[in-house]
């Protein structure tokens, strides 16, 4: 009975995992209990964004759109009829996360049905056009509270819902994993690889999709529905392009189709800006010029270190490492130099304003040097990371 | 087992097949030879549902099928290797076969895939390998393992020489020949004319969308119109 034992130990650490996030941020780091909150949220919009992207390979660039309709849907039924209901809180927010998921999935059918008959970037169009349309829609509907926003505050004060954002992630990450796991999985993975091939093998690659696109958009329909409780105000603003685009950033970044790969990017590049945001550090025009100079060589040497050195892994660390070195050496230097240069020198600029700039940097160093994703198509697992190890060992004795 | 009534299939406004009408009986091996834009995989892909007729009746064991979706028509029992052996190449070998055997619920796949890799030992090897690193040869074979385990009544097989070294074409039309004495029911589209016509019970030669000639595989061989066109004179 290994199965039920790992599925039940899995089980255990994922209740024990989300508990222990949101008594620690409660009671150590208060601060950040409400990114920690949209960090979650984040996580489950990538994973869903994942799934339709990555796995299935229907090119969806409307994500915001989906999260936009189940954080109203929920946030307007919330707000009209709380009161007049028996429900808590709590099992109140379930029922609500419900909703925001059913709206978002009709929604889902509606953009997935395109989607049967168009491709690539045809499909990317219309999946963009139906997040700004909806969005707008919205913003021109009065009960909704159109450009003004809507208050969803049913409880009064906000509530507590760390656990239940990182629950609701942990339910989306299981369900894509399990997902790929089983054999229901094969069909997704052959429409993405070869739509013409899986059709002739009998996959119903019409409803293969369309399902693709209504389990992540339900999904992101709930995290909707959560974060219109947890802000407890919501607006048009919320859901513009920007959001979907970083949510595929996200996807792809991580490496389109990977799991783990979603988790991640979506955890560090929620926070990577936010980091940012917090740091008061002036620092003068000519460190920035040097900075950027400085990682510039290192992108070149890293991209050297690629192309030349194939045999031993060890030989390739060494170098990658001694291009950092080079790259930290070339900053102070050229820091030091351009610090001569009047203008640039009195020129002092905030980090958290340039947080943007840096993001942005880090995006395409990351694309430059691994176009393929971090983690590419594969998944994290301990299996493979005592793999990795082994051979590592190999290599070295 | 399988009828074609005057088919007529456009892609927009240009015509691909004309009133073409052929037939496969029981067991036969069938060959439709023919250039390049002749027509040839047109024609499988529309008795796959992957095209739809315009005009013209498809029927399969007594009933028409054609304008069915192409799942309903797997489940139907006819099944394809697909011109340029389309096999999933991020996969594994295995999740190639499983997939070849999407449509079926009952509990023979295991003894299927035992049964399939018995007839092809190369595949048993490479089992848990990922599929694009397979040779060319290889993936052909792959290509129709995997068509034969949705166990096939009618075996479609597109151009399976295609791109392969001179003896991997005769490995693969050996495979072809016992898949015939097994009583698979194969109809085959090639360009490689020779190999088609000395495998094949019958044979059609389609040019242009249309068939213009029909006949015994070794009668074909020695038509001098065939020979001249098709064979190098």
């Amino acid at each position: 009975m290994k199965f039920w034992g790992v599925r039940l130990l899995s089980f255990v650490l994922a209740f024990g995992f989300v508990y222990g996030l949101d008594v620690v941020t409660q009671t150590a780091f208060p601060n950040l209990y409400r990114l920690a909150v949209l960090a979650g949220l984040y996580v489950t919009l990538a994973v869903s964004l994942n799934l339709i992207n990555g796995i299935t390979g229907q090119f969806s660039i409307g994500h915001a759109a989906f999260y936009m309709i189940g954080a109203y849907a929920a946030g307007f039924v919330s707000q009209h009829m709380y009161a007049s209901q028996p429900l808590g809180p709590v099992l109140w927010l379930v029922v609500m996360m419900a909703v925001g998921a059913v709206f978002a999935a009709i929604a889902g059918i509606v953009v997935g049905l395109p989607s049967l008959r168009l491709r690539g970037d045809y499909l990317a169009i219309v999946t963009l056009g139906f997040g700004e349309i909806m969005r707008i829609v919205v913003q021109n509907v009065d009960p909704l509270g159109g450009a003004y926003g809507l208050n969803v505050k049913p409880f009064g004060e906000p509530p507590k819902i760390l656990w239940l954002v990182w629950l609701l992630a942990v339910l989306c990450i299981a369900v894509c994993r399990n997902l790929l796991k089983t054999s229901h999985g094969l069909p997704f993975i052959a429409v993405r690889e070869d739509e013409v091939a899986s059709a002739a093998m009998g996959v119903k690659t019409s409803s293969v999709k369309v399902t693709a696109f209504v389990i992540g958009s339900a999904f992101a329909g709930a995290a909707g529905a959560l974060l219109a409780h947890s802000e407890t105000f919501i607006s048009p603003d919320t859901f513009k392009m920007d959001v979907s685009f970083i949510i595929l950033t996200m996807v792809v970044l991580g490496g389109t189709g990977s799991i783990t790969g979603s988790i991640m990017a979506a955890v560090a590049l929620f926070a990577i800006p936010e980091w940012l945001r917090t740091m008061q550090v002036m620092i003068p025009g000519s460190s920035i010029v040097a900075g950027i100079l400085a990682v510039g060589i290192m992108v070149s040497g890293f991209r050297w270190v690629q192309n030349n050195y194939h045999e031993s892994v060890s030989k390739r660390i060494g170098a990658y490492l001694a291009c950092v070195v080079g790259a930290a050496v070339a900053a102070v230097v050229l820091s030091f130099v351009l610090a001569f240069i009047p203008q640039l020198a009195q020129q002092r600029l905030d980090v958290a304003m340039l947080r943007m700039v840096i993001f942005s940097m880090v995006l395409i160093i990351l694309m430059l040097l691994r176009p393929q994703g971090v983690f590419a198509h594969h998944e994290f697992s301990w299996d493979w990371l005592s793999k990795v190890l082994r051979a590592r060992k190999g290599v070295t004795a | 087992m399988l009828e074609i009534d005057n088919l007529d299939v456009y892609y927009g406004a240009i015509q691909a097949l004309n009133g073409v009408t052929l037939n496969v009986q029981e067991g036969e091996v069938v060959s439709i030879i023919g250039s390049n834009g002749a027509g040839k995989s047109t024609l499988l892909r529309t008795v796959s549902g992957l095209n739809r007729p315009r005009e013209g009746a498809i029927r399969f064991k007594g009933s028409e099928i054609q304008g069915t979706a192409p799942d309903k028509i797997v489940r139907m029992g006819i099944s394809q290797s697909p011109e340029g052996r389309r096999i999933f190449t991020n996969m594994t070998v295995q999740e190639n076969l499983q997939l070849g055997a999407f449509t079926r619920t009952d509990n023979e796949i295991q003894s299927d895939m035992e049964k399939v890799m018995d007839k092809f030992p190369r595949i048993r090897e490479r089992l848990k390998q990922s599929a694009g690193t397979l040779s060319g040869g290889e993936q052909q074979m792959l290509a129709i393992c995997r068509a034969l385990m949705s166990r096939p009544k009618l075996l479609l097989l597109d151009e399976p020489s295609m791109g392969l070294a001179p003896n991997l074409v005769t490995e693969i039309f050996n495979i072809i020949g016992e898949l015939h004495k097994d009583g698979v029911t194969i109809l085959l589209v090639e360009q490689n004319a020779n190999r088609a016509l000395e495998i094949a019970d019958r044979a059609y030669v389609l040019e242009t969308g249309h068939i213009v000639l029909e006949g015994n595989g070794r009668d074909l061989l020695t038509n001098p119109k065939v020979k001249e066109a098709y064979l190098g004179g």
